[in-house]
């Protein structure tokens, strides 16, 4: 059986992290309708396992992911990477400081996950928009 | 108890601000002043001492009344000895250090720190310290007011610990929220139904919206009306431009809090679909007030609309669907009234609905 290549420029990878499992499947039919393909993560060793792979085309990053953890690692190693991502949190106020001087779009919760992803592919857009052709 | 005798007479009289002056007849403590002093210092609530800085170790040299009496030494025990007699060992020595650099560069400093009473119990004292000088510009004593904080501080963390609580519940209900809406459309999408799905939780979630605003303020027993209306019509407005909020301040029970949710998510996804907010031009202006003209406590939301697709009153039937149903018997029993109005501008929508501010 040949493996099945595919192409991150034809399907770009969404990294969907959240400690929530039913948050997280639902952003993933969301992210499926829109034609991408969605990388789940629980955590933020299954997120960086994804980032270091090379194919995350854009993230949604919970920010409290329970047990005092937050997204920092994982946005800061995306935002190295040119990775644009938007951080989808229940916490406006008490926002980890380090995470909101990390920089990328809020999303508060709850928010229907449609929005969730449209706002995320705006992000996205913007984030490439201001390079050269 | 021994001190009684002593005790009351110190609350009839204390004479050692008198006694103090008698032996200080060289500095400031003479004439007017002098008899201001020993009225205020022997009155006063505040404890207060003042300390020899020309002494080895700086001992205090004297002490009012309300310092022997939060501290429970008689005068002979305090006389003497340098203020850290009452340190302990819950003592925070950063606070001390502090004190320490305000006597050596001559500041005056505010610290809260822990001290002991004579009968071993702590309190938390607020302690100002500052140099008195005298005509010439000399170091005359170190003057130093001290005040029992224990129960502010207390108040305090309790007030912190509310806070943090409060916080804590706002951000588990508004996940919880977010895992509804989850579950609904993904039994939404197992069972194909995913407009129905959409449509219950767009109403889920404009009623999370209107209670999340609460949340952030749950240790008061009412709400804020303009700040729920502000959070469940915002997703209609992503530009904030387009639906203007006239009113302000008006609080009332948690109660209202779902009715107001769910009508004003109504209104706005009818405007959304037919109304101001169907075409790119139109606006609409809510404005909430207490409505005096009612007999019992009530206040009135205006939702007027503009600019929207040209109305023909003569075409305009009653709204009929489900949405409209469910929002007109919600107010009936919420002892609520909705009247629309049919102006060629614009849909004109009062809701009417109790105001209750009344305490548990």
């Amino acid at each position: 059986m040949n493996p099945v290549i595919v192409s991150p420029v034809l399907h770009p990878h969404i990294l969907v992290l959240d400690d929530e499992p039913m948050i997280l499947l639902d952003l993933e039919f969301a992210i499926e309708d829109i034609g991408c393909i969605p990388l789940a993560a629980l955590n933020t060793t299954q997120a960086l396992r994804h980032v270091e792979n090379g194919c995350v085309t854009a993230a949604i990053l919970d920010v409290s992911l329970g047990g005092g953890q937050t997204c920092e690692c994982v946005a800061r190693e995306l935002a190295a990477r040119g990775v644009p991502y938007i951080l989808h949190t229940g916490d406006l106020d008490r926002m980890d400081e380090a995470v909101r001087q990390l920089g990328g779009k809020l999303v508060p919760k709850p928010t229907p996950a449609s929005v969730v992803v449209s706002t995320m592919l705006e992000a996205a857009q913007q984030s490439r928009a201001p390079e050269p052709q | 108890m021994p001190d009684d005798r002593t005790e009351q007479a110190f609350q009839i009289h204390d004479d050692s601000p008198a006694r103090f002056r008698a032996n200080h007849r060289e500095d400031s403590f003479a004439g007017a002043s002098g008899v201001l002093f020993e009225q205020a210092m022997a009155q006063t609530r505040m404890a207060i001492c003042l300390c020899d800085p020309t002494q080895a170790d700086i001992p205090i040299i004297f002490s009012n009344r309300a310092f022997r009496k939060l501290t429970g030494y008689d005068e002979g025990e305090i006389l003497g000895r340098n203020c850290r007699f009452l340190q302990g060992p819950e003592t925070d020595p950063a606070a001390v250090a502090k004190i320490r650099a305000a006597l050596t560069a001559q500041e005056v400093v505010v610290v809260e720190l822990v001290n002991y009473r004579k009968d071993g119990s702590r309190f938390w004292n607020a302690l100002h310290l500052g140099p008195i000088y005298d005509d010439a510009g000399g170091l005359l004593y170190y003057f130093g007011s001290q005040w029992d904080v224990s129960e502010v501080r207390a108040a305090r963390s309790e007030e912190q610990h509310a806070r943090e609580m409060a916080r804590e519940l706002s951000h588990r209900m508004k996940n919880m929220f977010s895992v509804i809406g989850g579950i609904v459309n993904i039994t939404g999408r197992s069972r194909g139904i995913e407009a129905e799905a959409r449509e219950i939780n767009e109403r889920i979630q404009a009623l999370g919206r209107a209670y999340e605003t609460t949340l952030d303020d749950s240790s008061r027993g009412t709400v804020e009306i303009g700040q729920s209306i502000r959070a469940v019509v915002a997703p209609y407005d992503p530009a904030g431009n387009r639906i203007r909020l006239l009113g302000n301040g008006l609080r009332t029970n948690f109660g209202a809090v779902s009715v107001l949710g769910l009508t004003l998510h109504e209104l706005a996804t009818n405007a959304l679909k037919y109304g101001a907010l169907s075409g790119d031009e139109g606006t609409v202006d809510i404005d909430w007030q207490s409505d005096r003209l009612e007999r019992d406590p009530t206040f009135r939301i205006d939702w007027i609309e503009r600019g929207g697709p040209a109305v023909n009153i003569d075409e305009m039937r009653p709204i009929t669907g489900t949405g409209t149903e469910i929002v007109d018997r919600l107010l009936r029993m919420s002892g609520g009234t909705i009247e629309r109005g049919w102006d060629p501008r614009g849909l004109q929508v009062t809701v009417r609905l109790p105001l209750q501010v009344d305490r548990a």
